[in-house]
């Protein structure tokens, strides 16, 4: 056993303890469609004590969990309880999981991003649940009259084996609620874990797959009007003028208006973030009738002047502000080509610098340079955007997809003149996520809406709606060099690498540290198209560009591709160059060494092409080998086999099915994804044009092994993802002959 | 505005809708059925799919007057007790990872199913390549429709 | 190595149209029109193209068809009569995404029958799915592909009764204003129209046929 200190959240504990004092807890279910789920719904008991924020225990025998973080479809709503039910030594099927709303002083981070809810959650979670098992034990020996430390647990029941003592729970928690919280508890050791480290099905599924409302877009409540918004079809352009004479007149058609839903006056953050401020809306009695009057608007735009506005840190009231630049113009995606291509030939920002790269280079027998583009693309979150919002003079409840309500608070308070903590969001189960929901400009939108209308109201975007307003994973070059002697010998390499409106560099990873001369290079051009987090941001390009380089690298170099990776990688262990590596290089090398086994590689199949790729991000090392088939002329993949160390699996088959769906979404994107500007238009608007992978071209089969270790839990949703890229394009190779070079790979591949 | 007459998982109903309204947002807004999804309205993304007289039709571009009298089956009706194979193999598969799409993945399968009781994964790709499944859980959705045949047969 | 799927076509090497006029002066292949060539019942539907007997001219119903097959390879004609058992979509004529197959019947198979998406009318929008109360592609025993066919190959096809669906000139001459084919100048927003009106389609058509339905040597 190890023992935690109980500093995770002091504040949910004394909440629980005011919250518990009175014996009893009403629960505010709202709205119906986040209750709980699991066990029989309507067992619920109304009596039940609350031991910390956490953890709820019914009289009758009820425990209820609550899941802190927002739900997108990475199952936290499963693992994250199966951490507290670890610890607090309870079946599974006792247990029934709840949705937490939005609440900071109960909860700790309800932030689902940058694959972070497990690791950050990790220890807060099996601190609250080995802590109310505590105050459990603390109960009984209390009523027993025993040492607290002869008792024991297991599946919900307290013993006290001299004596022969027993109890439930259920029959200690009201005693337990009331006892000061331990300030040290001791934690399980990981071979003791009996629910971590297990499968367990996704407390939804039933709902989900009946149907029930559990997604924002469901939502419906009495006197709810339907809100739309028009935002301006280009990126540079701003309202100009509206003409509503049709649309206001058709049928169940409320009101019709411009808004801001952010005024310069106020201090945006990161996660603000939205191009449009100003859009027409229109409210109505249905999604229908608002579209069709949506239609009916005649609008006019103009030419947005550049804008310069002050952005601060997410999450921080006082912290110091930037300033941040939208730059005039519509924008093009053949500029953007010519641009990225003359910054691709001066001098970058220099990010890391080791030995002598320039000096190498001059030496060099040989030099081979090579350049990688990727488009920008949207997140395509199946469930559009959309948010519920009810604000009155006092008070505003919102609910809808979100990932980061903590980032959005702030911004909501400052623009509805509203206390913090009179602004309730509830988290709705989201349709899909990948960064996209991070950004909660729709949220912001709804409340202004609602607030205008003094009326709840529900801002539903269409799809096309949501593919052209922006936020999206930004495009990149990237540029690698190899200065190799005459023995093709790696003396030097050289990262130059951009993108608008960010780089894509990450300085400090590999191949960092495993190169004597080496140098990284950024730069940037600043656009007015929005861009923001998407899975894995600037890794799902980088990775890709890198592990293809390494790939051609390791041809040129007459050397096997995996133990091209693991010779770096050895040097980065032992002798590692520079100080700054953010990897450890032994874990890196151990998922290649996996997939070189489970993959057989080396023994490939008559008329299958391999592609290798590996790399490290959000705490997690995957390595991937994919084999691709030609058949009627069309490469497909046809199987892949991943091998993670993400530390210990918190819910086996979930994460199976995360890494699963990474690396089909690392298909589907390297081989289709882009989103082409024309004019600052986004020219595409919706599925029919913008190719996401279907069921064909998903491959027959994913292996997904995990190293098994005891460290602690790190990323998962992301890091499967942007190793897939590279070992596409280098099967691609294999089986074409052609380095593909170009995201999405498609394009190479139909032009004759 | 006209008068229309519906029968949606066995249950009649009477509405005054506008007659060009579809399927899905009566489904959705007037009759409080949300199971079945909007992701695109142009019948590209196959989460509308409900059953209209036994075809998997893309509820989003659906007018309601095409449904007057026709037998309309949705998520919500495809089995009375959530068990239908296709359910049941979902929830052993445990397919979902956000969920949106997996009512219309489903009511496609159910198509799928009755017509080739046994599938192969060449008449899956055939049959469920119109629904988009942004989380890429289709090796999953696969392997849970074999899992379904197995199940409707009673070999399972 | 090629990507077939939703491969953008090739430049047609077969797209000659505007030298075919002047082909047609050697033509010396004749098609044989089916049952009532002669028939002075024979009419056209609309009054001005009024012509009660096949008079056979190779150079005048040559010329007419390489009008003809201007329209019938446009992607509003083409898209649905594919050389595979996938329809084609858009004005580049790529695979139809999600690959709905052709069925026996032409309607579609399993989830994806044709009218699951397309209505009897067009849905509104750019990049809807376009409709008519008919929608199909021809069937699996009579195919008419016309993707990929010579003028000569098209032109031999469509009045092959084993391969038109058994038509005869009354008919095909009928076939000018089937609901399906009108709507190739009704596409919906978004979509070209062929490079003829109707009624210029219409009257290449006619003129073809009743001047003997020559086809032209390539």
């Amino acid at each position: 056993m190890t023992s935690a200190n109980n500093n995770m959240g002091r504040r949910s504990f004394l909440k629980a303890a005011l919250l518990a004092g009175g014996g009893m807890i009403l629960h505010f279910h709202w709205p119906a469609a986040a209750k709980a789920t699991g066990a029989e719904a309507g067992a619920i008991a109304e009596e039940s004590y609350e031991l910390n924020s956490y953890i709820k225990i019914s009289k009758d025998g009820i425990v209820t969990l609550l899941n802190p973080n927002p739900e997108f479809g990475q199952n936290v709503k499963t693992s994250m309880p199966m951490i507290l039910a670890e610890e607090l030594d309870i079946a599974w099927d006792q247990v029934v999981v709840e949705q937490a709303d939005f609440y900071p002083e109960r909860f700790r981070r309800q932030f689902t991003g940058g694959s972070q809810s497990i690791r950050q959650g990790w220890s807060p979670l099996r601190t609250a649940g080995a802590t109310a098992r505590q105050m459990l034990i603390l109960a009984a020996a209390a009523q027993w009259n025993v040492p607290s430390d002869e008792i024991t647990t297991e599946q919900g029941v307290l013993h006290h084996q001299q004596t022969g003592k027993k109890g439930s729970y259920a029959e200690f928690a009201s005693a337990a609620a009331k006892i000061p919280v331990p300030e040290n508890v001791k934690l399980k050791a990981v071979k003791d874990f009996s629910i971590v480290g297990t499968s367990k099905k996704n407390v939804e599924l039933n709902n989900i797959l009946t149907g029930k409302p559990l997604f924002g877009m469901d939502y419906n409540t009495e006197g709810m009007l339907i809100a739309m918004i028009v935002h301006p079809p280009a990126f540079g352009l701003q309202l100009k003028s509206l003409d509503d004479r049709v649309a206001k007149s058709m049928p169940g058609i409320k009101s019709i208006f411009v808004i801001d839903s952010l005024t310069g006056a106020i201090v945006q953050n990161s996660f603000d973030t939205t191009s449009f401020t100003r859009f027409a809306v229109v409210v109505g009695n249905s999604t229908w009738e608002v579209m069709q009057a949506k239609k009916a608007l005649k609008l006019e735009w103009a030419e947005e002047p550049g804008r310069t506005f002050k952005i601060g840190s997410p999450g921080q009231a006082n912290a110091k502000t930037t300033d941040a630049t939208y730059p005039a113009g519509l924008e093009s995606s053949d500029v953007h080509r010519r641009q990225m291509e003359e910054f691709s030939k001066k001098p970058g920002k220099i990010l890391r610098k080791d030995g002598d790269p320039e000096g190498a280079f001059k030496i060099a027998f040989r030099i081979i340079e090579r350049t990688y583009t990727a488009p920008f693309l949207a997140h395509n979150t199946m469930e559009p955007v959309n948010c519920f919002a009810h604000v009155t003079s006092d008070s505003a409840i919102l609910y809808g997809p979100l990932q980061a309500p903590e980032f959005t608070v702030g911004t909501l308070s400052k623009r509805l003149g509203l206390p913090k903590d009179k602004i309730r969001i509830n988290l709705a189960r989201m349709g899909g996520g990948f960064g996209r929901r991070a950004y909660g400009h729709h949220f912001i939108e709804a409340a202004v809406i609602s607030k205008h209308l003094n009326a709840p109201i529900k801002l539903v975007y269409t799809r096309e709606d949501e593919m052209t307003a922006g936020i999206y994973r930004p495009t990149y070059s990237a540029t690698y060099r190899a200065a190799l002697d005459k023995d093709n010998k790696l003396l030097a390499l050289h990262i130059k690498a951009g993108g608008i409106p960010e780089t894509p560099i990450h300085a400090d990873r590999f191949p960092a540290g495993a190169i004597e001369n080496y140098l990284a290079e950024g730069w940037q051009i600043p656009s007015n198209i929005t861009i923001g987090a998407f899975r894995a941001p600037r890794s799902n390009f980088i990775a890709a560009a890198e592990q293809s380089f390494l790939d051609e690298l390791a041809m040129e170099m007459k050397k096997d591709p995996i133990d091209f990776r693991l010779e770096l990688l050895e040097r980065a262990k032992t002798n590692p160059v520079g100080k700054r590596n953010d990897y450890d290089a032994s874990r890196y090398a151990g998922v290649l060494e996996l997939v070189r086994e489970k993959s057989n590689w080396g023994k490939t199949a008559q008329g299958v092409h391999r592609g290798v790729s590996a790399y490290f991000c959000h705490n997690s090392y995957v390595a991937e080998v994919v084999d691709l088939v030609v058949s009627n002329n069309e490469p497909k993949v046809e199987k892949v086999v991943a091998a993670i160390d993400c530390g210990i699996v918190v819910n086996r088959d979930a994460a199976t099915n995360m890494a699963e769906g990474a690396i089909i979404d690392g298909i589907g994107n390297a081989l289709y994804g882009e989103l082409p500007f024309k004019d600052g238009v986004p020219q595409k608007n919706n599925f029919t044009t913008y190719r996401l992978i279907r069921m064909n071209e998903a491959p027959q089969q994913i292996e997904v092994h995990f190293v098994e270790n005891e460290q602690d839990p790190t990323g998962l949703g992301e890091p499967p993802f942007p190793p897939t890229f590279g070992a596409v394009a280098n099967a691609l190779y294999q089986a074409t002959g052609k380095r593909f070079y170009n995201q999405p790979f498609i394009n190479q591949l139909t032009s004759v | 505005m006209a008068t229309i007459n519906l029968k949606i998982n066995g249950n009649k109903h009477r509405l005054d809708v506008d007659p060009s309204t579809p399927l899905l947002w009566v489904l959705r807004e007037h009759l409080n059925l949300v199971g079945t999804k909007y992701g695109c309205g142009v019948a590209a993304c196959g989460a509308c799919v409900v059953h209209l007289d036994g075809e998997a039709v893309r509820s989003c571009v659906t007018k309601i007057n095409r449904a007057a009298d026709k037998e309309v089956v949705t998520i919500e009706g495809i089995s009375e007790k959530g068990d239908h194979p296709l359910q049941q193999a979902w929830e052993q598969i445990d397919v979902p990872q956000c969920g949106y799409c997996q009512s219309g993945q489903i009511m496609s399968a159910a198509v799928l199913l009755r017509e080739i009781p046994n599938p192969t994964d060449e008449d899956i790709d055939l049959a469920m390549s119109g629904n988009i499944c942004r989380c890429g859980t289709y090796l999953r959705i696969r392997k849970a429709i074999h899992l379904a045949a197995e199940i409707q047969q009673g070999t399972k | 190595m090629r990507y077939n799927t939703r491969h953008k076509k090739e430049k047609r090497p077969y797209n000659i149209v505007a030298a075919l006029a002047v082909l047609a002066i050697i033509m010396t292949f004749m098609v044989t029109i089916a049952a009532n060539s002669r028939s002075t019942a024979l009419r056209a539907t609309e009054d001005e193209i009024i012509d009660d007997a096949v008079k056979r001219d190779s150079v005048k119903s040559v010329a007419a068809f390489s009008k003809v097959y201007s329209v019938l390879i446009s992607p509003r004609c083409v898209n649905c009569h594919p050389a595979g058992d996938v329809p084609l979509q858009g004005d580049d004529s790529h695979l139809h995404t999600m690959f709905p197959q052709r069925g026996k019947d032409g309607k579609g198979i399993l989830t994806m029958k044709c009218t699951n998406c397309h209505q009897p009318e067009n849905t509104p929008g750019t990049h809807t799915p376009p409709g008519s109360p008919n929608w199909h592609l021809p069937p699996a025993d009579m195919k008419m592909v016309f993707e990929g066919k010579s003028p000569r190959e098209l032109a031999k096809q469509i009045m092959d009764p084993t391969k038109n669906g058994n038509k005869d000139m009354k008919a095909l001459i009928a076939h000018a204003d089937d609901e399906l084919v009108k709507w190739g100048w009704q596409p919906g927003e978004g979509r070209t129209l062929p490079p003829l009106s109707h009624r210029e389609f219409k009257e290449a058509w006619i003129t073809w046929l009743k001047n003997g339905a020559y086809a032209p040597t390539n």
